[in-house]
């Protein structure tokens, strides 16, 4: 309890971090909720009927792609770096910071989609799409604002509230870097008991689903 | 650990590989780019734990515990994998059960003396389910016999009956098991339906009760609507006879007009070998310049016209996309289940016509031409002429026909094994007995591209016969390892000293195709007939069933089935069940206390062989014959130094 009122506030007077979208990898099934309700959340009518019909479409800013076995995904977004390299290469300052949230955003009417920020961005989250409105270019950098408005509503991120596996949690970011810390210790702990029953993060059934995955793909090697 | 190229290995054919590769070139798309891009696919789905069954959801169950583990109404992971299960059962039972019906259809129009191009091939057949049911033959027209037999299979679909006919096939000990866990088949559509109604919102929430009403829907499907469509398929077309005929792509001929029939039914197929055969049409043939016509099979379809007329056999499920892409293919003629929508697509960048025959399965880009058994010979001309006009729009720069066809034996009905065998099953239990056959395994099922197609089906046969342990096979099994050239009686040399002396003193191979997936009925009815003459129960005899690369609905009431008949099955690909870890223990550990059998999830074929083996001999065990123990079976070292499997 202590250590978070740390993390959060120092005297002089900024956070040290904020709440962050955290990616517990080993809980992603795949179902693509998230990218779902991201691009409904950023659609211009909010709704899921209506928004299926609008041209340009509207698109996720967070992306699942399949691991190598089946069974195997990983959900990516923004991670809102600071300091952020799209931000640090934008020639013309279409990437900047919130200061308030200290989200990286993106001003669509100033982007010339020359591709410099995807090009140096660690997670490769930066996709180019048209932009509504007829604003030019017609193609912008497109990328996850940290659902800044729901956010300012008090509400948690789409793709969090999508996500009923416990991939993606919302929260200040060493809260959530502690939860998982608990976790391992416990497991660690139990199995150095070899109580693991106990400690288990993920139930049975579900390791044997991936191992499946993985096993199914692992066989390719065995045709010649 | 992975071994090279992964990616690249998504067939054991040598024909698939050649016609992928042009895919690749030609940047067409097939079944595995479709995959591709499928993936991640939905692990809620695939978990089982999704449903969308009312209008107060789609809800699913957090499969990790933290989130919702109810849905609307409150059912739990362990309900909603259930119904999931029950309904596809119902929808493989329905797809089986309702083939079933055309065929009885078909079979009533004939005894009507409505139909064309039909008659009664296998009068001895016919007499013998008259008689099954008590119906009288003596001194009665034929026709009359079989209107009455008609009358009494169409019973079979209704609700007014305490048990189905075929019933009485099965040994009495599983009858009466049957019967005090209440999943004796009553009715083919009855049990679909009641599985529908069970599992809507607000009735059955007893996960073991929907469990035990799916065994009996898979039931009714296996002595039931699959058992009707072999049956009244023998009577009609023939019981097949072994015979030898060919296999793969290399079945297509350059300077022929292909016709491929694919499907699952063969009453049109059926009339079509005889309409290519018409001497109007074969000079039509020669006029646009083909030496000849030639027809071959995909799918079950194929299967059928395979085991009994010897029609070359193009390949199975996950061939029909490339089957076109030979550039040699005048027309695909599509009857339904297991055909690809893709067909059509894949057809437009070739001169491919694609042909649906059925009212209930239309293809959007093909020529439709409805079928009925009244016109069927007319009707199967008429399909045949378009194929040879089609002839002329082929581009001979195009035609790419990958392979030599392979020589592969078919014809495997159980009237024929017990006919190899001398008339009796008696030397085939006597085999067993001495241990020189360990015991027997049904290896069936489809195509899945997530299994590389054929390996799962042809290592596991390998590894079975290889250790003395008899293989019969159905569907894209069967076509898996006639590719492979484990059908012929030369492949006797590829099995261990114990089943090759038998195979060579009988003249037939290691592995029997026994037919389409219908004819997984003919697996029921010799494992019946073995366990009847031996007076146990057929859970007591050292049998398996494996389905190594399944896709379809179909399988799942396979599965069910078979495991509730008393036969240890082995799923090569995961059904979505593992969301509720109680029906995970339930079907893959508690169901043996309750029926005899259970089922068992493992990809790897390797595995899947020392899990069959080690379980025949368990059986081997408890029947107090020669037996091997556990410890003793394993995976070769081969494999594992090859890499294949993890060590």
């Amino acid at each position: 309890m202590c250590a978070t009122r740390f993390s959060q506030t120092r005297s002089f007077g900024f956070r040290e971090t904020t709440e962050t979208v955290f990616i517990n990898v080993e809980r992603c099934i795949g179902c693509l909720q998230c990218q779902f309700a991201c691009a409904i959340e950023h659609s211009r009518s909010h709704d899921a009927a209506a928004a299926v019909l609008e041209d340009p479409p509207p698109r996720t800013r967070i992306h699942v792609e399949a691991g190598y076995a089946f069974n195997s995904s990983f959900p990516n977004r923004c991670h809102h770096c600071k300091p952020a390299p799209c931000q640090q290469v934008c020639p013309t300052a279409a990437i900047f910071r919130d200061i308030e949230k200290e989200l990286v955003l993106v001003e669509p009417r100033k982007c010339i989609a020359c591709a410099m920020c995807a090009m140096v961005c660690p997670f490769d989250v930066i996709s180019f799409h048209s932009i509504p409105g007829g604003v030019q270019p017609r193609v912008a950098a497109v990328k996850c604002d940290g659902c800044i408005e729901r956010v300012g509503r008090g509400q948690i991120p789409a793709c969090v509230e999508a996500c009923k596996a416990g991939a993606l949690v919302y929260g200040e970011l060493n809260n959530l870097v502690k939860q998982g810390r608990l976790r391992e210790t416990r497991a660690v702990l139990a199995a150095s008991a070899e109580a693991e029953a106990e400690a288990q993060t993920v139930p049975v059934p579900i390791d044997g689903w991936r191992q499946w995955g993985a096993e199914a793909k692992q066989i390719t090697g065995g045709v010649r | 650990m992975m071994t090279a190229n992964s990616d690249g290995n998504y067939s054991l054919a040598k024909d698939a590989r050649e016609i992928i590769a042009r895919a690749r070139e030609e940047n067409i798309t097939t079944v595995w780019d479709r995959l591709r891009a499928q993936e991640p696919q939905c692990g809620y789905c695939s978990l089982g734990v999704s449903c969308r069954n009312c209008a107060m959801g789609p809800c699913r169950i957090d499969p990790f515990g933290e989130g919702p583990q109810q849905g609307v109404c409150g059912a739990d992971a362990d309900i909603i994998v259930a119904r999931n299960l029950g309904r596809t059962i119902a929808a493989g039972a329905s797809a089986h059960s309702d083939h079933g019906r055309d065929i009885l259809e078909a079979f009533h129009a004939l005894a009507d003396g409505r139909s064309c191009g039909y008659r009664i091939t296998d009068e001895e057949k016919l007499k013998a389910l008259a008689r099954e049911r008590g119906i009288a033959i003596d001194g009665r027209p034929l026709n009359e016999v079989a209107r009455e037999l008609a009358q009494a299979m169409f019973e079979e679909f209704g609700t007014r009956k305490e048990s189905l006919d075929f019933v009485t096939r099965v040994p009495g000990k599983r009858r009466e098991l049957w019967q005090k866990l209440g999943i004796t088949p009553r009715g083919i559509d009855r049990e679909n339906v009641e599985m529908l109604h069970r599992t809507t919102m607000g009735v059955d929430n007893d996960y073991i009760n929907i469990l035990l009403h799916g065994l009996r829907t898979g039931l009714a499907d296996g002595w039931g609507g699959s058992m009707i469509a072999t049956e009244l398929s023998d009577v009609m077309f023939g019981t097949p006879k072994p015979l030898l005929a060919s296999v793969n792509l290399g079945t297509l001929k350059a300077d022929h007009v292909n016709i491929a029939l694919h499907g699952h039914n063969p009453m049109l197929s059926d009339v079509i070998v005889q309409a290519a055969q018409d001497p109007e049409l074969l000079n039509l043939a020669k006029d646009k310049g083909a030496a000849g016509i030639n027809l071959v099979g995909l799918c079950c379809t194929g299967n059928e016209l395979l085991m009994r007329r010897g029609i070359p056999m193009a390949g199975n499920h996950l061939m029909q996309e490339l089957a076109i892409m030979t550039g040699a293919l005048e027309a695909m003629v599509v009857d339904y289940q297991c055909i690809m929508p893709s067909v059509t697509e894949i057809a437009k960048c070739f001169h491919t016509q694609v042909i649906s025959t059925f009212d209930k399965a239309k293809f959007p880009g093909a020529i439709h031409i409805t079928f009925v058994p009244e016109r069927g010979l007319e009707i199967g001309k008429e399909i045949v002429r378009r194929g040879v006009e089609a002839f002329a729009n082929r581009n001979p720069q195009r035609v790419r026909i990958p392979a030599k066809p392979v020589p592969m034996m078919a014809g495997f009905s159980v009237e024929a094994i017990l006919a190899a065998l001398g008339g009796t099953p008696a030397p085939l239990i006597e085999a067993i007995k001495q241990g020189t056959i360990r015991g027997a395994v049904g290896v069936v099922g489809c195509n899945n591209p997530k299994i590389p197609q054929d390996y799962g089906h042809v290592r596991l046969t390998q590894r079975l016969i290889e250790n003395d342990i008899l293989v019969v096979v159905t569907g894209c099994a069967a076509v898996a390892n006639g590719k492979a050239g484990q059908m012929v009686p030369e492949a006797a040399n590829m099995a261990g000293p114990g089943l090759r002396s038998v195979c060579k003193a009988l003249g037939i191979p290691p592995v029997l195709h026994m037919g389409s997936c219908v004819d997984n009925s003919r697996i029921l009815v010799l494992a019946a007939a073995l366990a009847n003459s031996l007076g146990v129960d057929i859970d007591q005899l050292p049998l398996a069933g494996a389905a190594p690369e399944w896709y379809s609905e179909k399988a799942v009431s396979i599965g069910a089935y078979v495991v509730a008949s008393g036969i240890y099955t082995v799923l090569g690909v995961q059904p979505p069940i593992f969301g509720s870890r109680k029906v995970v223990e339930l079907l893959a550990g508690g169901l043996e206390d309750v029926v005899g059998a259970k089922f068992a999830v493992e990809a790897n074929p390797e595995k899947v062989a020392v899990l069959i083996r080690r379980h025949i001999e368990a059986k081997r065990k408890a029947l107090g014959l020669p037996h091997l123990s556990p410890e003793a079976i394993r995976v070769p070292a081969e494999a594992v130094l090859a890499g294949e499997i993890a060590a």
